[in-house]
């Protein structure tokens, strides 16, 4: 283990914490739109969390995932809040 | 079908395109409807006006209203020709005492007037967007509906569709798409064998021949793409650092014991023009201290402001004299602050 | 220590605080817009000073481009996503807190 991958592995600890601070607002709400807020968090969150570790142990096939991941996260943000607002129909 | 002779018809208009057949067919209707005998038909064209109108002052809305029900009225008369004694034209302006904000308010307003003036068919445009707000017609229509009145959607022709998915296109949107899904597939594969390449190159052409008319709404310049991106180096620093000190106003904000905020939302217009660039400037908005966009309808700007700090940071305007630097060029930078239009503005009227 | 390492260790030490931060603030601040604000901007920043450190990690190549090829997707998702949240709580009708008092 070098030190920059000491340091990736370090960093991610501070993700992690975050992304249970952020479940917090997802369980806590108190509205629809803040939960969603919070689990974008926690997605983005993850992605630069698969990004580290993909770092720390130089596994460039991680990076494709949080690459996907990424995309999948924007989607299901973009994907809710169009429903929420076009309850009529969903589009 | 309900028979439209003999009764009294109620026509909501706003701004649409296909508002002209709309007049059209009911016209037609009313005089088809006349040919069986009988008192004239009633048909009244009503305009909701969204705002809370006080006596002797009128809003813009309800100047652009009035102005609207006249030339419908132009219309129908038109469309009523020889059969004056068919069909009598009415047009009036809902003036409600509250803000008309759901469908639900639109709804009630209209059932009202239909109420007092022994209405019984509501004949809806079917591109009727009242005042440009949110409420879909279909939740519209079944809200008055549920109130005891009869709808109906004019059949008419759109004569030209609002937000359509599949454009016209031409072979360099075709190329530029092909090409960016086959660099990308590429440069996520990371090698250049010829397996990897014949697969990114099936792959390209799936995408492009899908979605050539879906993603791409313009055709390309590939001169002026060039020139935006060669300006956009020198924007993206300047925004880094703008969102950097960003995030150390909100990191103290909100680890500061009191949490010093004081939220307000504040409108603006901008003075950018393309949807590509109204969407960087409201990226950018959103990245930059304090300022988050909530809403945009062309030009205009719905932003909600963390402090004060942030409102006067927003209207001094830099975003977005770098945003125009970035698509207009240096020239068109050069402008006014959304500060200062503000001011101009207010010596005008 | 080599110079390459402390760059990581510098983008990586901000990365970090400014994600917790933006975490803070998600739990602290009064209403959703407000903490649109706080999601943002501090994930945003903390996710792209993160990833260049990554990226800075990998010592160039292809790894490299790929993790600034997130860096900018992320740049570009994230504040459109919150966008998109809060213009439908907006059209819901959700209504932003203000301060109680008047300045």
């Amino acid at each position: 283990m070098t030190l920059a991958a000491d340091i990736l592995i370090a960093a991610a600890a501070p993700f992690l914490i975050a992304s249970f601070v952020a479940f917090y607002r997802v369980f806590k709400g108190p509205t629809m739109p803040d939960r969603v807020i919070g689990f974008n968090v926690v997605g983005s969150n993850v992605v630069v969390l698969i990004a580290l570790l993909a770092g720390a142990f130089d596994e460039p096939g991680a990076l494709d995932i949080a690459i996907v991941y990424a995309l999948l996260n924007f989607l299901l943000s973009i994907a809710i809040s169009k429903f929420t607002v076009e309850r009529g129909g969903v589009l | 079908m309900v028979e439209v002779a003999s009764k009294r018809v109620l026509v909501p208009v706003s701004e649409s395109p296909s508002l002209r057949n709309t007049v059209a067919y009911v016209v037609q209707r009313a005089v088809e409807g006349f040919q069986d005998g009988g008192r004239p038909t009633e048909v009244h064209f009503v305009y909701p006006v969204s705002q809370r109108v006080t006596f002797g002052e009128e809003s813009a809305e309800s100047i652009a209203a009035g102005e609207l029900l006249d030339i419908v009225s132009v219309w129908a008369e038109e469309d009523v020709g020889e059969n004056a004694d068919a069909v009598e034209v009415k047009t009036s302006l809902i003036r409600s005492r509250d803000y008309l904000f759901s469908h639900r308010d639109y709804a009630n307003a209209l059932e009202v007037y239909a109420r007092s003036n022994d209405i019984g068919l509501v004949v809806f445009d079917p591109e009727y967007y009242p005042a440009g707000t949110t409420p879909l017609l279909p939740t519209l229509e079944a809200e008055v509906r549920r109130a005891g009145v009869e709808v109906e959607e004019a059949p008419v022709q759109r004569e030209r569709r609002g937000p359509v998915l599949v454009r016209r296109g031409n072979v360099g949107q075709f190329l530029a798409l092909f090409g960016l899904s086959f660099l990308f597939y590429v440069l996520l594969s990371g090698s250049v064998e010829p397996t990897g390449v014949v697969t990114g190159a099936i792959t390209g052409a799936v995408v492009a021949v899908s979605l050539w008319r879906v993603s791409l709404t313009a055709p390309i310049h590939p001169v002026r793409t060039a020139r935006r991106l060669w300006r956009m180096l020198f924007y993206v620093p300047y925004l880094l650092w703008e969102i950097f000190k960003a995030n150390l106003e909100i990191a103290y904000i909100v680890l500061h014991p009191d949490l010093p905020i004081d939220p307000q939302v504040v409108d603006f217009d901008a003075a950018v023009w393309s949807p590509l660039a109204a969407t960087a400037l409201a990226n950018s908005i959103t990245l930059t201290p304090g300022t988050l966009t909530v809403d945009i309808t062309p030009q205009h700007f719905t932003i909600h402001t963390l402090t004060r700090k942030a409102r006067t940071g927003l209207m001094a305007g830099g975003l977005e004299r770098g945003v125009r630097f970035v698509f207009y060029g240096l020239a068109a930078s050069r402008t006014a602050s959304p500060a200062e239009r503000l001011e101009q503005r207010g010596e005008d009227s | 220590m080599a110079l390459r390492e402390i760059a990581v260790l510098l983008f990586a030490t901000g990365g970090s605080f400014f994600a917790l931060s933006a975490a803070v603030g998600l739990v602290r601040l009064p209403d959703l817009y407000t903490r649109a604000h706080s999601a943002s901007k501090g994930d945003t920043l903390g996710g792209l000073l993160t990833l260049t450190a990554v990226a800075i990690a990998f010592g160039g190549g292809l790894s490299t481009f790929k993790t600034f090829l997130l860096i900018v997707f992320m740049f570009l998702t994230n504040p459109t996503a919150v966008h998109a949240i809060v213009r439908a709580a907006h059209d819901q009708g959700i209504e932003p807190w203000t301060a109680e008092e008047e300045p």
